[in-house]
């Protein structure tokens, strides 16, 4: 594999692209997850349907269709300009928030109602008993179907390249077609997205056996 | 307050704790009305203390983050003032030992302490207890009633749900008799174990009795 030294720098670049659009979409999609999670519990009917109708179109359409919307087909019908790498990363976000909404959704109603009473009777205010009492718990319980949303987000940021952004796949594409060492070259850049998902599901691991509640076993 | 399961003590608890809303009646604290439009109802359920039937700890917390959450996040109170403040609770309940434990860690007993000293720390006007021992083994529910029976003492006022005759016994003011969601007969502890006015009361007390020998 000595003819791939020459072209590390490219993979290497293709290699952070893709970490932070997988980043970048992984956190942005918690935060925005949270928020839409929390609407749909407590917001009423019309922010639960606008949620419901939102979250139906990132999960029930491919990711392919999604960039191609919002690369081809927003810009047109706005009359602005987006570049791609923008497209890349807010598809990515919005997409993942959609999924995780579902994941974090599931733990806060898994979290009892009488963690919210007792909240209550304390004098909380809803929103604080959601803050401080319901979404620590919640988010504890929502790391391991979190690490597999880390994980399926990764790889999936290997369709950027059908709209031209240069990450990881895109540029063991390039680097095949100009040396046509194909097998070499996509099994170097597997191993790639096979080291980093290894190194983060670890993390996450740690993370989650870290913040355990000590004395309870949490099942998702 | 005491009476057969499904009687409506809990209801009715969870009523005056502002926890359900009724659909008829209003509750009264310290004279000033509740119920009525307008009311904060957090700042109302502030004032009211409430431990129950089934502990509901915060489990995510430690005995001292249990405590200490209400005082810091309602009643505002800077942090070291919070923490003398909620340690004092737990002393009370005896539970300075295991302020760093989390429920999980604890027995029942020391779960339901925790909890009384949760709703004792806030300060409230009235503490409301949904029957505090039913969920406990039998060896574990003394020493939640002695908790009760001290803070009796110091004086602390106490809306107790339980079925805990000599407990009530030597500590109630007043005692009331629920059955189908209506009051059947109040009054002080004696008349109910001497002589109940209504034939109901007499019945439930004499099984309550015999009960209590037995064990």
């Amino acid at each position: 594999m000595d003819f791939l030294v020459e072209y590390f720098p490219m993979i290497f670049k293709g290699f952070i692209l893709t970490v932070q659009v997988t980043l970048f979409g992984v956190i942005i999609g918690l935060v925005l997850g949270i928020l839409l999670a929390i609407g749909d519990l407590y917001g009423g009917k019309i922010p639960s349907t606008i949620i419901k109708f939102y979250v139906e179109f990132f999960r029930g359409s491919p990711l392919i269709v999604q960039l191609f919307i919002f690369y081809y087909s927003v810009p047109d019908t706005l009359n602005i300009l987006i570049d791609r790498f923008t497209v890349g990363f807010i598809v990515f976000a919005l997409n993942s928030a959609a999924y995780q909404k579902g994941y974090i959704k599931g733990a806060m109603e898994s979290v009892y109602e009488d963690q919210m009473t007792a909240a209550l009777s304390l004098g909380l205010s809803k929103a604080q008993a959601i803050r401080y009492v319901v979404l620590p718990q919640a988010l504890r319980i929502v790391i391991p179907p979190w690490s597999n949303e880390f994980c399926s987000l990764t790889k999936s940021t290997a369709a950027l390249l059908l709209i031209g952004v240069p990450e990881l796949t895109s540029a063991g594409k390039t680097i095949a077609s100009w040396t046509y060492r194909v097998l070499e070259t996509y099994t170097f850049i597997a191993l790639i997205y096979l080291l980093w998902i290894s190194v983060m599901m670890k993390i996450l691991d740690i993370l989650y056996n870290k913040v355990k509640i000590p004395g309870v076993e949490i099942t998702a | 307050m005491f009476g057969p399961s499904g009687s409506g003590k809990s209801t009715l608890a969870r009523c005056l704790a502002m926890l359900t809303t009724s659909t008829k009646g209003d509750v009264f604290l310290t004279g000033e009305c509740l119920t009525k439009p307008g009311v904060d109802l957090n700042k109302a359920r502030a004032r009211i203390g409430f431990v129950f039937q089934n502990i509901w700890l915060f489990h995510h917390l430690t005995a001292l983050g249990n405590v200490e959450l209400g005082i810091r996040r309602v009643l505002k109170l800077p942090k070291k003032e919070a923490r003398e403040r909620t340690m004092q609770a737990l002393r009370e309940v005896k539970m300075e030992e295991w302020v760093n434990h989390y429920p999980a860690q604890l027995s029942g007993g020391q779960q339901q302490r925790v909890g009384i000293a949760r709703a004792l720390a806030m300060d409230p006007e009235i503490i409301l207890l949904d029957e505090p021992t039913s969920a406990l083994d039998p060896e574990l529910t003394g020493e939640v009633i002695d908790t009760l029976r001290d803070l009796a003492k110091k004086g602390t006022t106490m809306l107790v749900i339980s079925h805990e005759m000599p407990f009530a016994r030597d500590v109630a003011d007043e005692m009331i008799f629920l059955d189908e969601g209506t009051i059947i007969e109040r009054g002080p502890p004696e008349l109910f174990f001497t002589n109940p006015r209504t034939e109901r009361a007499k019945r439930f007390m004499a099984r309550l009795i015999k009960r209590t020998r037995r064990e």
